[in-house]
């Protein structure tokens, strides 16, 4: 199940890539804010297309559960704007470093205390391990991307 | 000012990790598609404005574009609904170590192939030993 799981995400950041290459030549183009529109509400379209065919009734609606469970997408949005000014500013390298590594310690501390109503994973040696593994990572993607702009 | 744009960064990529914490628990109560279309939804009105007021006035229209390239936002759903799905099963961390092994992986194929129209670069060495890491970093992470 748990691998199942994992490489379910696998595909989710393959696409999320594509996603990535594909809207980066259309930002190019019609500007950053456009193709962010066009992908939030192609995204919202499909969705709904979907849950109008396929999803069973739900005992709960989105209505009734507390208003901070609908935040994600603000959470999310910021995310899209900042990248445009930091970019600009501070290279694509250093900007990809800085939100994995944002990425990565908010995760962590989501799972360690379970906020959000997400279950408790507690910190272990592992998982420091792992974060040991991913500030070497990220030192590679970093010199991997100074290499390509120079 | 570079510190300040860094910071600001880093707290982006927090917001992510938060949108995943939600959209888990979200998901569990209202459905995975619900929870996605909550994403979605909200984040069409929020681009919508800031398309609004912020987009320069003399870009081209998206019907000048070629089909293909519109299609990013296809794929979003999907990568929503995994997250929605995996999220509560294996924990925020491992999915987000996950999504970046594919990312990267996927990067380096894209790049290497020149695949969706960018130019083509030979793969490259440094991107690989990061690959190695996130993958021990998975491993790690997944055996608790």
């Amino acid at each position: 199940m748990t691998l199942l799981m994992i490489s379910l995400a696998i595909i989710g950041g393959a696409l999320l890539s594509v996603q990535a290459a594909v809207n980066g030549q259309l930002g190019n183009k019609v500007g950053v804010f456009k193709s962010a529109f066009l992908t939030f509400s192609v995204g919202a379209l499909i969705t709904a297309l979907l849950i109008f065919y396929f999803e069973p009734v739900q005992p709960v609606s989105l209505m009734e559960v507390p208003k901070w469970q609908l935040l994600g997408a603000m959470c999310g949005v910021p995310y899209i704007v900042i990248m445009v000014l930091a970019v600009q500013r501070i290279g694509v390298a250093v900007a990809t470093v800085a939100v994995i590594f944002g990425q990565l310690t908010m995760s962590m501390i989501i799972d360690s205390y379970g906020w959000l109503g997400n279950e408790v994973l507690p910190f272990s040696p592992n998982r420091l391990a792992a974060v040991f593994c991913l500030a070497v990572a990220l030192y590679f993607v970093y010199k991997g991307n100074q290499n390509t702009t120079e | 000012m570079h510190i300040v744009l860094i910071v600001l960064t880093i707290i982006a990529g927090m917001g992510l990790s938060v949108e995943a914490g939600i959209l888990g628990p979200l998901g569990n109560v209202v459905g995975e598609l619900w929870a996605t279309l909550s994403i979605f939804g909200v984040g069409a009105a929020l681009t919508f404005l800031l398309m609004l007021f912020f987009s320069p006035r003399q870009s081209p229209s998206f019907f000048k574009q070629p089909g293909w390239q519109l299609t990013g936002g296809v794929l979003g759903p999907v990568y929503v609904i995994i997250l929605t799905v995996t999220a509560p099963v294996i924990g925020i961390a491992l999915t987000m170590i996950g999504i970046l092994a594919g990312q990267i992986v996927n990067s380096l194929a894209i790049d290497h192939f020149g695949w969706l129209g960018s130019t083509s670069r030979r793969i490259d060495k440094n991107r690989v030993i990061a690959l190695l890491f996130i993958v021990a970093a998975l491993v790690l992470i997944g055996l608790g």
